[in-house]
């Protein structure tokens, strides 16, 4: 079954192309009301933003900083740093 | 409007740190190193998408932040500093190398086409909470569409909604103004909601 999708369309372009904007916080009360009316009234404009949000909470869940450094190049790095301290004081 | 947002660099932790070493304390260089390997690693396997090049750019973003952190004003956190001299070092190193010249992602390519079947509700993915959805091929599907964002774009997403700065400090590591960062950054979340509404639409 699809949705007849009676609203216009030129709402769902606008509210499509600050999607970033809205979750992100970066509008002002009015045009956030003018976007949650929007959705609330238009379906695939509100799965568009539920999937978007979800999108955005994905890359955040993501640990940033999972994969620890190798070993044996932590190592040359504390060694290249230490001969680098070394040269500095030496000036 | 000032570039560098002053009242935040009060409170960055690295700020005695970087003290001490400009004032001679270079023996405690290592210390900034520690805190900050692992950051630059994985930001660094994110953006190069290989060990060796990860790993030639965290050793020369150190070295040039030892070089140049006698010139540090403190007109930013360290930590955006860094990742300017990170993200600058990882450019280049991408200059170096012969790939073709990397694809634009436009608004209009992910805009719902108007004659596909609408949808009715919304999907179950997007309402559920994180725990329920995340798994391990979950994460691979992310991680892969990250990974094939072309790198003007990944690079902005990463820096915003992995390592979490601003978009007001992403324009500053990246040396963009505010409005070029959420195109961007809009046009990369775009890219990676295809790639999952693909793999939900056939069948998770
Ligand atoms: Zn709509």
């Amino acid at each position: 079954m699809t949705m007849v999708h009676d609203h216009n369309r030129k709402d769902c372009l606008a509210m499509f192309a600050k999607l970033s904007d809205y979750i992100d916080n970066e509008l002002d009360d009015l045009t956030c009301k003018d976007i949650e009316n929007h959705a609330r009234a238009c379906i695939p404009c509100k799965a568009c933003m539920e999937t978007f949000r979800q999108t955005i909470c994905f890359c955040r869940s993501l640990t940033p900083n999972e994969i620890p450094v190798p070993t044996a190049f932590s190592n040359h790095l504390k060694s290249l740093i230490q001969k680098l301290s070394g040269q500095k004081r030496d000036l | 409007m000032p570039i560098f947002p002053s009242p935040k660099t009060k409170t960055d932790d690295d700020f005695e740190l970087i003290q001490a070493i400009n004032a001679g304390q270079t023996d405690l260089f290592p210390e900034l190193v520690f805190r900050y390997e692992r950051k630059l690693y994985n930001f660094g396997m994110r953006m190069c998408r290989n060990v060796q090049d990860t790993e030639d750019m965290v050793q020369d973003t150190f070295i040039n932040v030892f070089k140049y952190l006698k010139d540090f004003r403190y007109e930013t956190k360290f930590r955006n500093w860094l990742y300017r001299v990170a993200t600058s070092t990882c450019l280049k190193k991408k200059r170096k190398s012969k790939y073709a010249p990397e694809r634009e992602l436009s608004l209009d390519e992910f805009i719902p086409d108007e004659n596909a079947e609408l949808p009715v509700q919304v999907p179950g993915w997007a309402t559920l909470p994180l725990d329920q959805l995340l798994n391990e091929e979950l994460l691979s599907i992310i991680r892969e569409g990250i990974a094939a964002l072309p790198e003007k774009y990944r690079l902005v997403l990463v820096l915003r909604d992995m390592e979490g700065f601003s978009t007001a400090e992403t324009a500053q590591v990246m040396g963009l103004t505010t409005e070029n960062i959420k195109v961007r950054l809009h046009r990369a979340r775009l890219f990676l909601r295809e790639k999952l509404k693909t793999y939900y639409d056939h069948g998770a």
